[in-house]
């Protein structure tokens, strides 16, 4: 389709002749415009009916009295008031939170990995190709292997750690031990992933400035601190955002591996909680408002690293 | 700019995570992959929404096929997984989209019923009918919506199944160890019980090790029975006061712990995780174990290849002292009808027949999957003749006096919401399992909490009655 621009109005043009010009232009455009508007409305209306409505509904939804099968009842702030008071929902949440440990051990982990595949050892891509097997595993499957290995008597972690003369826990069913039972099985299972985008950053670190700060006298720890770490940081800055939002939505494996929420309730995330709530005890608009709650405190999370992560930005020259 | 691209980064995230949230279960899954559950909209047409085995889909599909050929109705059938079932159905009639026929727990009949989702079936099923149909299995499914009280108002269900949580016994075990197996009508005393269970634990090959135990029972399931037992409940008769706090539930309960913490007749909470008690139970390790109609089929593909070590048969649970009554618990799963079907009249047709046609309960019964519902099927020519035929134990009996007589709904499912007693298991086992807490102690904490959540599930009924 080729479109001809109309030439240039005379300085002799009339009013009219402007006028007449432009009805035509817009008639000659108005297909273009039909075939935009239709291209953005398509993302538009996807965004109103799959995030601004369930959103939109989900604000409602809280501040009601709602099973989830009948009528809505307008009950104002009051499950908000509920949820202040409820001692479950901060223990999910402190839950959740504690999950988080393992974000930066399991990052830093991942970098580990990533320098040293990143090297031109042999095997590589067996090792490669086994870090990230776990990824692309059932998280449903993962979970009741770990639930296997993590038997207080014979379970391989213990099996393991006896090899070094360590008596294990019973780590399921020690309130001590269960969340960070939970925090290693995470780690695990999405190190491969952190550590092929870490892979990827490493090796697109230029060459040159490693021989440059080599030249300089810079040792391993400081090429590593000064210019790998720089050089990934945006992927570090990619992975903690979205293992953070992830992380706050832990249920699977909670629901699997400790589906009554662990020894004295150690395991129960908030996401497992909520759910608990809106379908087991038919208490939606509560359930609702305390997902509402949860995506507005990792909401503020998201926002403060974008904030630090802008206010640590640089460029090299 | 920057600051509405950071806002708009902030808004999807918290819309992607309440999306996430709010899903079903956090499971994969394909919405487009999802069957329409909604009802039939041509006059003979239906739509029937179920979980279940393979068993199940063949004795409805002989069941609906007899029924198309007798009404001239046309049934689409809609299998879902079990575990998914109840989140499914809460999602379809979310949805509007109502199947005219589907399954009911009944314990989570209340909700449904104060949002009009289910019809009321008095009017469509004759007494004779519910008369020949056990009657705890018609009323777990009537409920008096003015005073909240289940068992009683209108029928909102027919049963699919009562389900008999039997107990049972190791017979190759017991002829093993000499010991006189346990009388099937009468009875044990927790006293005898222990007695037996001590004889019963042993170290086997003499490695030092434990490996056969009297019982191994875990609490989440099992220990109702025995505090029913023990003269104790966890709920008073109208369902409004949480009674845990009573000396004898409190030794019942005591009771129940020290059969491993004290007497060492079950394996211990690490045994027991290593293989669950289930297991150990068809190795031929476990003396005392539940026995439901839902495990025959397994209990008897196991009593067949490991004779040597594995037989059982069904007898009472134990009760405190001689003479007491003793009772387990006896589930049910029910068959609804949409109170907006547009063939309500032949939704409530199916729904009857699919709860007491013959055919399809021999098909079930046959296949083990469950008791007949019918009485007069149960009381007569199954018991007499089919269930011996077709590999019931022989105090199948047992099963049959639950369903008559000894069998109690689960405490939480008469309840609007059953998280008062869900609440009763958290840090059980500080009790059971370690003895780091007396039963008194612990139930002595729990009730207040309990009650609370008692009282929050009348306050939130009262609620759900009012928004209809």
């Amino acid at each position: 389709m080729s479109v001809t621009s109309p030439s240039a109005p005379q300085s002799t043009w009339t009013k009219a002749d402007i006028k007449a010009s432009r009805k035509a232009n817009r008639k000659l455009h108005r297909k273009e415009y039909i075939w935009a508007a239709a291209f953005m409305a398509a993302p538009v209306i996807g965004w109103l009916a799959f995030l601004l409505f369930p959103l939109g509904f989900s604000v409602y939804a809280s501040l009601t009295n709602w099973n989830g099968l009948g009528n809505m009842t307008f009950i104002g702030f009051d499950n908000y008031v509920l949820l202040v008071q409820d001692p479950y929902f901060w223990k999910a949440l402190w839950n959740t939170v504690f999950y988080m440990i393992g974000i930066p051990i399991g990052l830093a982990m991942s970098l580990g990995l990533a320098l040293a595949l990143a090297r031109k050892i042999p095997g590589r891509t067996f090792f490669r190709t086994v870090y990230y097997i776990p990824v692309i595993s059932s998280l449903a499957a993962i979970a009741i292997l770990w639930q296997w290995a993590y038997n207080g008597d014979f379970g391989l972690v213990n099996q393991f750690l006896s090899i070094f003369g360590i008596d294990g826990p019973n780590w399921l069913m020690d309130s001590t031990w269960s969340k960070p039972a939970l925090i290693i099985m995470a780690i695990w299972k999405g190190l491969g992933y952190s550590t092929i985008l870490y892979l990827a950053a490493v090796q697109s670190v230029p060459r040159s400035l490693y021989e440059a700060a080599a030249l300089d006298g810079a040792g391993a720890w400081r090429r590593f601190r000064t210019i790998t770490m720089p050089m990934v940081r945006p992927v570090t800055f990619f992975l903690v955002v979205t293992n953070i939002i992830a992380g706050s939505m832990i249920f699977t494996e909670i629901n699997i591996m400790t589906p009554t929420g662990g020894p004295e309730w150690s395991t129960a995330s908030l996401v497992w909680y909520i759910w608990n709530k809106a379908f087991r005890n038919l208490q939606m608009g509560y359930a609702t408002s305390m997902a509402l709650v949860l995506g507005i405190l990792v909401l503020i999370v998201t926002v403060i690293q974008f904030r630090l992560n802008k206010r640590n930005e640089f460029s090299i020259e | 700019m920057r600051r509405k691209g950071l806002s708009a980064v902030a808004v999807t995230v918290a819309g992607a995570l309440l999306l996430a949230a709010c899903s079903s279960d956090g499971s994969e899954g394909n919405a487009s992959e999802e069957p329409d559950t909604s009802g039939g909209d041509a006059p003979n047409e239906l739509t029937f929404m179920f979980r279940g085995g393979e068993y199940d889909k063949l004795a409805y599909e002989t069941a609906i096929a007899a029924f198309e050929e007798e009404t001239g109705a046309e049934v689409n059938m809609i299998i879902t997984d079990a575990d998914q079932y109840a989140t499914k159905l809460q999602a379809a009639i979310a949805g509007n989209q109502v199947p005219d026929v589907f399954y009911i727990e009944s314990g989570r009949m209340q909700g449904y019923v104060y949002a009009n989702v289910l019809a009321d079936l008095s009017e469509y099923v004759d007494q004779a009918t519910i008369d020949n149909v056990w009657e705890f299995g018609t009323t777990a499914y009537r409920f008096d919506k003015e005073s909240g009280e289940m068992g009683t108002g209108a029928l909102y269900g027919l049963p699919k199944d009562v389900g008999p949580f039997g107990f049972g016994y190791n017979t190759v075990m017991f002829e093993e160890a000499g010991i006189e197996p346990p009388s099937p009508t009468e009875p044990l005393t927790f006293d005898e019980f222990v007695d037996i269970a001590k004889q019963l634990t042993q170290d086997t090959d003499g490695d030092g090790e434990l490996d056969q135990w009297g019982t191994g029972l875990n609490v989440t399931w099992n220990s109702q029975a025995f505090i029913w037992g023990a003269g104790a409940d966890w709920i008073s008769e109208d369902n409004k006061t949480v009674t845990v706090d009573t000396p004898e539930f409190a030794e019942a309960l005591q009771w129940f712990a020290d059969l491993g913490l004290v007497e060492g007749v079950t394996p211990s909470a690490e045994q027991a995780q290593t293989l669950d008690t289930y297991q150990r139970w068809m190795a031929g390790e476990i003396g005392f174990f539940p026995v439901a109609p839902w495990d025959i089929a397994t209990y008897n593909d196991v009593a067949a290849n490991n004779p040597e070590v594995f037989g059982y048969d069904v007898i009472p649970y134990p009760v405190a002292n001689e003479g007491d009554d003793w009772s387990t618990w006896l589930g049910s799963l029910g068959i609804a009808v949409s109170e907006n079907s547009k063939n309500k009249e032949l939704a409530a047709q199916l729904a009857t027949f699919l709860s007491t046609n013959l055919e399809a309960q021999k098909i079930l019964a046959e296949n083990k999957v469950q008791i007949p519902n019918l009485i007069d099927y149960a009381t007569g020519e199954w018991i007499e003749t089919d269930a011996e035929a077709t590999g019931w134990p022989a105090n199948s009996q047992a099963f049959l006096d639950i369903a008559m007589e000894k069998g109690r709904p689960l405490p939480g499912t008469w309840t609007y919401t059953p998280e008062w007693y869900d609440n009763f298991w958290i840090g059980i086992e500080n009790v059971v399992d370690n003895g780091s807490q007396t039963a008194a102690d612990f139930v002595a904490a729990k009730q207040p909490e309990m009650q609370m959540l008692l009282d929050q599930s009348w306050v939130s009924a009262e609620q759900a009655k009012a928004a209809g």
